[in-house]
């Protein structure tokens, strides 16, 4: 039987017109390993595999503008499917700015081959400051100019997570961060927000995307309505006390421990997403279920809008009763 | 003699730390720390409603995630005049201690073993062990399918990297089972944390999350677990690789700095909260024959933006710090500021609080002539991990005994509300060392919000009197012997658990030759 080779004499020559050695390119797998948790051999050999049949799996470029990494991490600790398996099997990562943090410029050459053949994902985590370029650049460019050239030639747009997708908390900063929405405005891009993205609903809509070649429905806020269609407080187990009229007051009192939280500021009522039926970390828990209340970080007008987040303030008080007033669905 | 050195201002990584080093004679002459993205988080607080602090803070990282909503919840505490029941500290040190072992874990292997192994190794496995062959063989057929070895690790090993095939081949299958051990630690605090990266249940005078008997039995058995691998695998690996291998790069103490160590102290082990598992201190210029420790005096911290891309302004204790950046100051390379201890810089972390706690694991490697550096932090993280585990089974056995009491609380209610006006500060040890933050509120709101951050001391630049940061210190004499391989640059900057991604620029006098390196 025909040997296997970890390199094909195809790639490697490839590799060498593109300028990167053997030994570059071994190091980049390495570091990209690193990241997404996966041992150096098994990704060097899934990477080396993923490149060779480049022309069926999609390459993807993840961009990092202002974020806390959060969302990558997010993403790391999903287990069905791992990680992993999206990774090696299912796309090409041609870039991600932490991934590839050993070899800086092989990582810009592949990141800048990449761009110019078109037809890419691009993921995008973190918000672009809009007061003043400076405030994150990267390799000596704004973060906002990659991010131009990046999506000028992307097959399809990801903004993942609260900053990226509107803004999130940086667009309340003095460097004002914006998201894809407001530096991309003419682009259609896929928003998954939530701070951090929730893995599954980033993973769901790649594989989506894969299967289908097509952006699943948004809604008009760029949301797929597969995981943002309906209202937290329509699928939360508290909704009951809610209708009730039983609102928590106490923490410290087992009775109240499932009534409703909107005395404490739930954005619940608000807020578009499936986190009482997903919950978080492979199923164990979610921020309503830990006695907290939604902040209601998929919205657009996270953070902005829903400060104060522990309270009941005026215009969310007026907002959530007058949504309350509306026919329940249910019920007609 | 050193030329003038040309700076590359950021490079393409995910870059919130660039590091500058010169080189002379094969060793560090001198070195810079830089910080380079900025967002605002202590300005956007102007303003808000305090309780707002803990949730919004916990987005400076999602890598060491919630340690800083810790921290601000402290101020916040402080500030409001609450008094956190004795329920709601176990469990916000209970979700603290899972971030604990899951941060310091990934840390080792994920992060640092594979600075230290020859990977290459493994061909040379001759033992029995199933396991172990088996990654054996999976490497080896990958070796074999080509004529040059897939497996090259980021920086050629040198004399110090383990070579010994059992140990290294043990080390690859520990990597691997690490990975579980991680994800399943940020599951044991999403019990009560809600979720991860940043937990959303701990609030100003507690938390939020009522427990059950069923909470703690789950949390119990998946702590049991964590327990066997940091006692069976990883405290064995980091004895293994400290004691013997590295041995030499302990004696030399590569890596050492200052030798200036500061712990605010953390963890209270009872309800009277005297006890703390990581006592507070400072130590100025260690002497390990005779450590003395001085009480630890909050007022003492000041920073310094001499050499930070903030409006110029003399050194100021934080609750008067401000955050006006000033993108074009002469002089300036670092979004982080410079904070000062008594007008010295600190090392804190791991290797501080073993140190400050007088521990008899880590003063034990001293005497046998390990010098503070490099390979004693990572011992140090590894003792004080088994710390955390046992402690967390006395926060567990405390919980359940104080739960089924009368009158069980987990916060204080009576002091939710944002009082008219009030200061406080919150101290906390995330893993990676000395946190604080300083909260000043009038009229029910944020008046002044500043933190300083465990990489701000570690990573700081100059201060007003050009003494280096930390990190700087640490480098210098750190032998570089081929400018190409600047392995000891990795490992010592890596024992510090930098949060960051950071770029190594290594600047060759003699030909003024950038050369670019990045520790990941």
């Amino acid at each position: 039987m025909k040997e296997k080779f970890i390199l094909s004499k195809g790639l490697e020559t490839e590799l060498e017109l593109k300028g990167l050695s053997r030994r570059d390119f071994l190091k980049y797998c390495t570091a990209t390993a690193a990241l997404f948790g996966l041992s150096e051999f098994e990704f060097t050999a899934g990477i080396a595999r993923a490149m060779e049949t480049a022309s069926k799996k999609p390459p993807v470029i993840w961009l990092e503008g202002q974020d806390c990494a959060g969302c990558t991490i997010a993403f790391t600790q999903i287990l069905n499917p791992p990680a992993s398996s999206i990774i090696l099997d299912t796309i090409s990562l041609r870039y991600h700015e932490t991934a590839m943090a050993a070899a800086g410029y092989l990582a810009e050459k592949a990141y800048d081959e990449t761009v110019k053949k078109g037809g890419y994902v691009l993921i995008v985590e973190g918000s672009v400051p809009s007061a003043d370029d400076r405030y994150c650049m990267i390799g000596g460019r704004s973060f906002r100019k990659i991010l131009e050239e990046a999506a000028a030639k992307a097959g399809a747009i990801i903004a993942v997570g609260a900053c990226a997708t509107y803004g999130g908390i940086p667009a309340a900063t003095p460097t004002k961060g914006i998201g894809l929405d407001k530096a991309l405005p003419k682009k259609t891009v896929i928003n998954l927000p939530t701070c951090p993205v929730h893995p599954d609903r980033l993973a769901g809509t790649i594989l989506y995307y894969l299967a289908t070649g097509k952006v699943p429905e948004l809604d008009k806020y760029g949301r797929p309505l597969m995981y943002y269609r309906e209202l937290i407080h329509d699928n939360c187990r508290r909704r009951g006390h809610f209708n009730a009229g039983e609102f928590l007051t106490d923490w410290n009192d087992p009775k109240q421990r499932e009534w409703c939280m909107i005395q404490k500021g739930c954005k619940g009522p608000l807020t578009h997403a499936d986190c009482p039926i997903r919950r978080w970390n492979d199923g164990i828990n979610f921020c309503i279920d830990c006695g907290s209340v939604c902040n209601g970080c998929a919205e657009p007008g996270f953070y902005a809008q829903m400060t104060p987040l522990y309270t009941v303030e005026a215009e969310t008080l007026r907002k959530i009763y007058a949504q309350n007033e509306k026919p329940d669905k249910e019920n007609t | 003699m050193a030329k003038k050195i040309t700076i590359d201002p950021v490079t393409r990584i995910e870059g919130h730390l660039k590091i500058e080093i010169e080189i002379e004679d094969g060793k560090v002459k001198d070195a810079w720390s830089s910080g380079t993205m900025a967002r605002g988080f202590e300005a956007l607080l102007t303003g808000k409603d305090p309780r707002d602090a803990p949730y919004v803070t916990s987005r400076f990282c999602g890598v060491c995630f919630s340690v800083h909503q810790m921290a601000s919840a402290r101020a916040l505490d402080a500030a409001f005049g609450a008094k956190v029941p004795w329920g709601g500290t176990l469990i916000r040190n209970l979700v603290m201690g899972a971030e604990y072992i899951y941060d310091h874990v990934i840390h080792f292997y994920q992060l640092s073993a594979l600075d230290y192994i020859d990977i290459m190794a493994i061909a040379d496995y001759s033992g029995k062990d199933k396991d172990l062959l088996a990654v054996k063989d999976k490497i080896v057929s990958l070796v074999k399918s080509r004529d040059t070895f897939p497996l090259t690790p980021r920086y050629e090993p040198d004399e110090f990297s383990v070579k010994d095939p059992e140990i290294v081949t043990t080390a690859v299958k520990h990597y691997i089972d690490a990975l579980k051990m991680n994800a399943k630690a940020r599951n044991m605090g999403a019990i009560w944390g809600g979720r991860t990266p940043h937990y959303q249940n701990i609030v100003v005078g507690g938390v939020t999350s009522y427990p059950d008997i069923n909470q703690v039995a789950r949390f119990r058995t998946m702590l049991d677990e964590q327990k066997k691998f940091v006692e069976e695998v990883y405290i064995p690996d980091v004895l293994a690789f400290g004691t013997g291998p590295l041995w030499p790069l302990a004696t030399m103490g590569v890596g050492g700095g200052h030798y200036n160590y500061l712990s605010y102290g953390a963890f209270e082990k009872d309800s009277a909260g005297k006890d703390l598992l990581f006592p507070p201190g400072v130590i100025t210029g260690l002497n390990p024959a005779d450590i003395r420790i001085d009480k630890f005096d909050p007022e003492k911290i000041t920073e310094s933006v001499k050499y930070a891309w903030y409006k110029e302004k003399v050194p100021v204790h934080p609750y008067n710090g401000e955050q006006i950046f000033n993108l074009d100051k002469k002089g300036a390379y670092s979004f982080v500021k410079a904070p000062r201890y008594d007008g010295n810089p600190m090392e804190v972390g791991p290797l501080a609080r073993m140190i400050i706690s007088k521990n008899k694991d880590i003063l034990g490697l001293v005497e046998k002539g390990a010098k503070p550096g490099a390979v004693a932090r990572h011992a140090s993280r590894a003792i004080e991990t088994k710390l955390v585990v046992d402690a967390c089974y006395n926060w567990l056995d405390q919980l359940q005994a104080e739960m089924t009491k009368p009158g069980f609380k987990i916060h204080d209610t009576e002091h939710w509300n944002p009082p008219y006006s009030g200061m406080g500060v919150g101290f906390f040890e995330p893993p990676r060392g000395a946190l604080g933050h300083w909260i000043k509120i009038k009229d029910h709101k944020i008046e002044n919000y500043q933190a300083v951050v465990p990489s701000t001391w570690n990573a700081s630049p100059r201060c007003e009197n050009g003494v280096r940061g930390q990190y700087e210190e640490s480098l210098i004499g750190v032998p570089v012997p081929d400018p190409e391989n600047p392995i000891n640059v990795v490992r010592v900057i890596r024992s510090f658990d930098p949060c960051l991604a950071c770029a190594i620029h290594i600047i060759d006098p003699q030909t003024n030759e950038v050369r670019k390196f990045i520790v990941e």
